[in-house]
Parts: structure tokens; C-alpha cells; sequence
């Protein structure tokens, strides 16, 4: 009996747990959103700010990601057209590398990508400044934290998911390309053709919200898990922890509900 | 500390929005948001299998896509296909719309043009789609497949015909290897095939002793030859005998004429048949004396002649 009491006591205190975590992220997001539509925060200073978070985020990491990108997608091109060779479906095979490489991987593999290497480092930011009292400090001396530190990095990473996606998908596109019919114009036709198949007005619109969610994803989600923390200096990784957890997860919900709105 | 950020980061945002622009003007471009597009309806009595963005096809080519699949109010199937500018001109009052749903792979429509010298067609125009569907075969074809395999079954079963032929041919050939070779195959066995390959041997036996033979019996033509046709052989004898024969027959040529002279004086002098009867007893006389003579000498001819007799000549 004390057991499930126990056990009921326990997933109650996750749940509420899980609720609040949720609600401070929403909160956050709302706040977020609220400074974002508001005039006075597009100021000079905070476009100086969000130039800075692209170029930490992005043109930081170009040289990587495209090697990374043409790695990547050089593989999966070669293995598709094999396989659609060995199984009688070359026809398939262009519509199949865009669907699976623009639409779906690249998009999702940059955001990791983000993720990784600015998520985890705005999460522990956050984290320090909060344990360390540095927002209470910029608070005071009216430099808003939301509009100089957080909404900069939130729109410097969604700036950097979308840019890093265009740049890899028109690499991506090229090199398919070239895979399938070589230096020459005579398959340009048929390229469109698949092309103008898979991009619906539709599915554009649909990669470029994903691509924004990605972004908003990787961005708050970290900060609002370093908001969070304790002021204690041993909370800092944990607080990482949580905050890259909640970040793939919500990187997967993602991807997950945009294919089921896609081809369900 | 970060030479040139403000350059980077517009370079960066430059190119990807220069990028992005050019993605959307060549996604647009090839949905052919630039150009006019020809329109067509097909009419097919199923829209199954047909889906909005299936290519249409001419040689394999890509000249289009079906836009949209729509039944209308009264429960017709309006397909709308759209045809790009350059993949209008291969469509003719006589081109042909045929569904085609590999197994394996997508379906699309193929358009083929037999006569490309006939009008070419409206826009908006209505074309007939014909649908072949192998998958609608296949049942068909299962059951007839499924007919051989038990025909074949029952062909080739333990106790069937072609077991029990191949058994016989199996047993032919088994005896085809014996000792008679091939005619023990076909009598059936080795005792069979003995007598065969027996009288064989005795006929290259008879063979040998027949030659023996004819060189006997081309010997003894020689010696015929010899004795028939030598200096004071047989032929010549003959000649002789026949000479002889020519002068006894003169004699008795003679001896007639004397018979004749006697019969006209026997008629002359019938009168006085006295003395006349005395006269015929001596003629009789002469010409049995003459017959006798031309008796023996045939007889001797007889047996001097060597084919006068049994001609069959007896092999041994």
C-alpha cells in the first residue's frame, strides 16, 4: 500500500515537474514573442547583436558544415542511386534523394548541428549568468536581458538554421545532379520535373516553418533550461543536461509531426 | 577582435537569400508559373492508381503531370493534366493516353503520337484514358499457371508414365552399355543378341569360303577357255565333225535323187510291177544303209559337243 501510494506520490511530482517546466518554456516563449513584435526593441543595438549571433552561430562554422553537408549527402545520393539501380526504380531515385535530403535530413541534421555547438554553449551562458547574478545585474542597469542577450541569440540561430539549410540544400541539389546525369544539360528537363513534383507551394512553406521551429527550438529551449537553474555553481551541468535533452526531443517532435502532416 | 564580422555575416545573409530567391524562381519555373501551360482533361472510367503529380510521359520524356483527380456531380472522373509549352507540340488529334502501372516502380501515363503530321491539340481538350492494368491479370494468369504445375505433377508423379519411361529408357541404355552394345538394347538382352553376332561371324565365314570358290570357278574357266578354244581344242573339233556331217549330207542329198529317178520309173513302168518289186527291196536297203550313217554321226556330234548336254553348272 505504501508502495503505490509512494509510486503515485512520485509520478505526481514529475508531472508537476514536467508542467512547470513546460510552462516556464511557454512563458518564456510568450515573453520572447511579445519583444519581438514590439517596435522599440529593433534598434540598432540589437541588430549589432543578432549580426554577432550569426556570425558565432553560422558563417563561424560554413567551412565545417558544407564539408560536413557534401559528406553527408554525397553518401546518401551514391547509396539511393545504387539501390534504385539494383531494384529497377531509377526513376524514382531524384524524388527520393530531394524528399529524403532536402526536405527531411538536411534540415534536421543542421539544427543538431546548432544544437550542439550553440545550444549547449547559450544553455551554459544562461546558466552562468543567472548563478552568478549577471541578469539581475543588466536588469538593474535597464539593459533588458530579453532584448539584448536572449531575442538576438533566438533569432540568430533561427537566421542560422535557415541559411545554413539553404546553402546546404543548393549544394545538396547540384551534386545530386551531376550524380545522376553527369556534366550535362540533357537531364535538366526531368530534374525540374521531379523538382516542381516534390515543391508544392505548400511544402515550401511547410520546410520554412520547420526550419523556424528548429531554430526557435534549439535557441529557447536551452535558455529557458539555464533560466531555470538554481543559483548554485554545481547546477550549471545539469541544467546543460536537461536543456539538450529537451532540445533533441523537441527536435524530433518536430520532424516527427511535420512528416505526419506531410504524408498523413 | 572578429575582422571583417559585418562583411561575413552579410555575405552570408546575401547569399542565402540570393540562393533561397533563385530556389523559389526555379521551383516556380519548372511548376511552369512562368510559362502557359497547356491544359487537358482525361477521361478514364476509374481514377485508381492516378494521382495528382503522376508524370505524363512522350518516348519516356516527362512533358507533364496530372494536377489534379476530381469526381464531378454526377459521379464522372474529371482528371485535369497539365502539359508544359514544350511537351504541347508532341500532342496530336490522334495521340494516344495509356495508363501505366508497372508492377515495380511508379505508375505515369504515356503519351504516344503515331502521326505527327496530324492537327495539333486544343487546349482544354478531352482525351480518352486507357487504363492496362497487368495486375488485373495476374489472377487469371495464377490459375492457368497453377493448371500446367498440376499437369506437370501429375506427369511426373512416383508411379506416373514418364517415370516408368524414363525407367525403360534407363534400362535400354543400361543394356545399350552391355557386351552386344546397341543390339542388346534393342533385343532386350545378352542371350538375344548372341545368335545375331553369331550368324554375323559365320556370314564373314560363308564370305570367305565364297571367295574361295569364285577363284576355284575363275580357274576353271580359264581351263575351259583353254580347252574350248586351244590349237586342237574342242571348237576346232567340231569344225571337223561338222564338215564331215555337210558331205554325208551331200550323200544322202544324192541318194534321194536316185530314190526320186526310181519313183518316176516305178510310175513309168507300173506296168511290169514284177520286176520293179525287186529293185525297191535294194533301194530300202541304201537308205536305211545312208539313216544309219547320219544317225551315228549325230550321235558322235552328241558327244563331242560339251553343251549339247546338262548346261546348269553345280557349285559346290
Amino acid at each position: 500500500m505504501e508502495f503505490l501510494l509512494n509510486f503515485v506520490e512520485r509520478t505526481g511530482a514529475k508531472a508537476v515537474g514536467w508542467w512547470n517546466a513546460t510552462f516556464a518554456v511557454l512563458a518564456f516563449l510568450t515573453e520572447v514573442l511579445s519583444t519581438l513584435v514590439r517596435p522599440a526593441t529593433w534598434n540598432r543595438a540589437t541588430l549589432d547583436t543578432i549580426v554577432k549571433q550569426i556570425y558565432f552561430t553560422a558563417v563561424q562554422i560554413l567551412h565545417v558544415y558544407l564539408v560536413y553537408v557534401l559528406a553527408i549527402s554525397w553518401v546518401i545520393i551514391t547509396i539511393t542511386l545504387s539501390t534504385a539501380r539494383d531494384v529497377g526504380l531509377f526513376d524514382a531515385a531524384t524524388e527520393m534523394i530531394i524528399r529524403v535530403l532536402l526536405l527531411e535530413l538536411l534540415p534536421f541534421l543542421t539544427a543538431l548541428l546548432i544544437a550542439l555547438r550553440s545550444g549547449s554553449a547559450i544553455n551554459t551562458e544562461v546558466a552562468l549568468m543567472k548563478v552568478n547574478n549577471e541578469l539581475d545585474a543588466l536588469s538593474h542597469c535597464r539593459v533588458e536581458p530579453m532584448q539584448f542577450e536572449f531575442l538576438p541569440r533566438i533569432a540568430g540561430g533561427i537566421a542560422s538554421v535557415i541559411g545554413l539549410t539553404v546553402l546546404g540544400s543548393v549544394l545538396t541539389l547540384f551534386l545530386a545532379y551531376f550524380s545522376i546525369y553527369g556534366l550535362s544539360t540533357s537531364g535538366f528537363d526531368a530534374f525540374s520535373n521531379t523538382i516542381s513534383t516534390v515543391f508544392g507551394i505548400g511544402v515550401l512553406m511547410g520546410l520554412g516553418v520547420k526550419c523556424i521551429f528548429f531554430g526557435l527550438a534549439v535557441t529557447t529551449l536551452p535558455m529557458a533550461a539555464g533560466l531555470e537553474t538554481p543559483k548554485k555553481l554545481f547546477m550549471v551541468p545539469v541544467s546543460v543536461l536537461r536543456g539538450m535533452m529537451r532540445v533533441f526531443l523537441a527536435l524530433v517532435l518536430i520532424e516527427v509531426l511535420s512528416l505526419a502532416l506531410e504524408y498523413i | 577582435m572578429f575582422k571583417n564580422l559585418h562583411l561575413k555575416v552579410g555575405l552570408f545573409v546575401i547569399t542565402v537569400l540570393v540562393l533561397a530567391l533563385a530556389f523559389l524562381v526555379y521551383v516556380l519555373h519548372a511548376r511552369g508559373f512562368f510559362e502557359q501551360r497547356m491544359h487537358l482533361q482525361l477521361a478514364a472510367a476509374s481514377a485508381e492508381g492516378i494521382t495528382p503529380g503522376m508524370p505524363l510521359t512522350f518516348s519516356g520524356m516527362p512533358i507533364g503531370q496530372v494536377a489534379s483527380v476530381n469526381l464531378n456531380d454526377a459521379g464522372g472522373i474529371v482528371i485535369k493534366a497539365e502539359i508544359s509549352q514544350s511537351g504541347a507540340k508532341w500532342l496530336r488529334t490522334d495521340s494516344t493516353f495509356n495508363l501505366d502501372k508497372p508492377l515495380v516502380g511508379g505508375a505515369k501515363i504515356k503519351v504516344s503520337t503515331p502521326d505527327l503530321s496530324s492537327p495539333q491539340l486544343p487546349d482544354n481538350a478531352t482525351v480518352l484514358l486507357l487504363v492496362t492494368d497487368p495486375a488485373q491479370e495476374i489472377p487469371a494468369l495464377i490459375e492457368r499457371v497453377k493448371n500446367i504445375l498440376a499437369n506437370v505433377e501429375h506427369i511426373t508423379r512416383q508411379d506416373g508414365e514418364l517415370n516408368s519411361t524414363l525407367a525403360n529408357a534407363k534400362t535400354i541404355t543400361t543394356r545399350m552399355s552391355g557386351k552386344y552394345g546397341v543390339l542388346e538394347g534393342v533385343l532386350g538382352s545378352e542371350e538375344n543378341a548372341r545368335p545375331v553376332v553369331n550368324s554375323l561371324k559365320n556370314l564373314e565365314g560363308l564370305t570367305a569360303r565364297l571367295n574361295e570358290v569364285s577363284a576355284k570357278v575363275d580357274a576353271m574357266l580359264v581351263k575351259a577357255d583353254r580347252w574350248l578354244f586351244a590349237e586342237d581344242g574342242m571348237s576346232e573339233q567340231s569344225k571337223q565333225a561338222l564338215a564331215q556331217v555337210r558331205s554325208m549330207l551331200t550323200d544322202a542329198q544324192g541318194s534321194l535323187k536316185r530314190v526320186d529317178e526310181l519313183l518316176k520309173n516305178a510310175v513309168d513302168i507300173s506296168a511290169n510291177v514284177k520286176d520293179g518289186t525287186q529293185d525297191l527291196a535294194k533301194l530300202r536297203a541304201d537308205i536305211d544303209d545312208s539313216v544309219r550313217k547320219a544317225n551315228d554321226l549325230l550321235n558322235d556330234i552328241n558327244r563331242m559337243w560339251p553343251f549339247g548336254g546338262d548346261a546348269d553348272m553345280k557349285l559346290p
